[in-house]
């Protein structure tokens, strides 16, 4: 059917033009994971996100149970990866709220939480 | 896809969209090699992502393009004729908050032991001005109003020759704002529309017959009602899972789906005629339960849903829905996925 064939072509030109483009970045992976107890403070959070972020326009911060920031200095920014220096973390709850914008300009933002439980 | 199938497909059973492909390639083409510039985003309210829906619309001005929904299923009609709708639909944002769709459905028709038919279903735009934004809330309203063209499609699939104007109200609103205790749940979202479907015409008479000789003339009156639409969705996001809730460390494959049920369905309200025993859809609430799942990549998703009517009106069996839709403000974020005049007018912190 024509229509078949036609919506076939269109679709076909998309997907050809899906490589060069970058996307929203999401958060892939963090460590300390998200969601996770772990035994051993981290002195470092790592956030993995699918595109590469601009550092100037970008945040994270950690804050524990009482609301008090964790993270020590800015973010350190390495093409998808971004580094936090935390400060010696005592057992407990801790938030993290991240923002960042993609280097293709689109913004995401979202917040996980971890647990130190030695 | 959008609202726009939603009317055309509830009649019959399911959803429809879109403009020629062909002309979609062309102009996707021509702004891929001109213009510069940022873009914002698909439907997002903070951390929560709203994906397109097959059934009904996300709460959620975007540039988007729905290209091809299809969808098979037996219709309401006794007997139940077998339908496949072929659609599309282009979705652009004018201003940050104020979009525009249009959308198009060729329909194949196999009647029982009568001629089969194919044409194109009536044009249909909408128009929505999302102007609520709650990011902490994860909460999206919007209105606007949708307009199916009479004229504009084949009567022989169905296409009215008058027009029908749909004033709407959208909505989303994701859990993640539950406390951390509600665990998984709050992955949880839900979506909803409502809107009033009025006809440009109160109804249609047609002459059957005339007595020459005694003068008497002969006709039938078909009355066309207003309609209230209403529909929406739940569904659980893995995505959201795995970034703002917990990392279970699931392959990739599985963090990507968003399985959900959507339903839409249709009640006439007014200029209706009370019969008893009917199967006629225009005097009963009609309407579909789509339970599915739709994979959504970087730039664009997948989905897949089952068609199950709510009583025999609405259609016979099980049909099926299937879509790919890409998000424009992705693959082209400089040229077609941006807005016209990036301006925002939009209320929330």
């Amino acid at each position: 059917m024509k229509i078949i064939r036609k919506n076939l072509l269109a679709g076909a030109f998309l997907l050809t033009s899906l490589a060069a483009a970058d996307a929203h970045a999401q958060l892939e992976s963090a460590n300390p994971r998200v969601g996770s107890i772990v035994s051993a403070a981290p002195s470092v959070l790592t956030l993995n996100f699918s595109e590469g972020v601009e550092p100037a326009f970008s945040t994270v911060q950690v804050t524990d149970a009482a609301g008090r920031r964790a993270d020590a200095g800015k973010p350190r920014v390495n093409g998808r990866v971004v580094l936090v220096p935390l400060r010696p973390l005592a057992p407990g709850q801790y938030t993290v709220r991240w923002r960042v914008l993609s280097v293709d300009t689109h913004t995401t933002e979202g917040s996980f939480g971890f647990e130190v439980r030695p | 896809m959008s609202p726009i199938a939603f009317w055309g497909a509830v009649r019959q059973g399911i959803p429809r969209p879109f403009l020629p492909a062909t002309a979609a390639a062309l102009v996707l083409t021509v702004f891929n090699l001109v213009g510069t510039s940022p873009a914002m985003a698909h439907c997002f309210a903070g951390s929560r992502f709203f994906p397109a829906m097959l059934t009904t619309d996300d709460p959620c001005v975007a540039d988007e393009l729905s290209l091809p929904t299809i969808s098979g299923f037996k219709t309401g009609d006794i007997p139940a004729n077998r339908e496949l709708d072929i659609s599309a639909e282009f979705s652009k944002r004018i201003t940050e908050d104020f979009g525009v769709s249009i959308g198009r459905t060729y329909t194949r028709l196999w009647v029982p032991g009568g001629p089969n038919a194919s044409g194109w279903q009536n044009l249909e735009t909408t128009f929505k001005y999302q102007f609520l934004t709650w990011p902490q809330s994860e909460f999206v309203l919007s209105a606007g109003v949708s307009v199916e063209w009479g004229r504009t499609g084949n009567a022989s699939v169905g296409a009215e020759k008058f027009h029908t104007i749909t004033p709407m109200l959208w909505v989303g609103k994701g859990m993640g704002d539950l406390p951390s205790s509600f665990g998984a749940l709050r992955a949880f979202a839900a979506t909803g529309q409502v809107g009033y479907a009025i006809p440009s015409w109160r109804r249609t008479v047609t002459i059957t017959s005339i007595d020459f000789d005694t003068g008497e003339v002969d006709f039938d009156e078909e009355r066309h009602p207003h309609f209230l639409q209403y529909g929406g969705s739940i569904q659980f996001s893995m995505p959201y899972l795995k970034a703002n809730v917990i990392d279970l460390g699931l392959p990739d494959v599985f963090n990507r789906m968003v399985p959900l049920v959507e339903a839409s369905f249709r009640t006439p309200v007014a200029n209706t005629i009370q019969m008893a025993n009917t199967w006629d859809e225009n005097n009963r609430t009609i309407g579909t339960v789509n339970p599915g799942i739709i994979y959504v990549a970087d730039k664009f998703q997948i989905g897949a849903e089952a068609i199950i009517p709510i009583n025999r009106a609405s259609g016979k069996g099980i049909g099926w829905v299937a879509q790919l839709h890409f998000f424009l403000d992705d693959i082209f974020p400089t040229t077609v996925g941006r807005p016209i005049i990036p301006i925002s007018a939009r209320l929330g912190p």
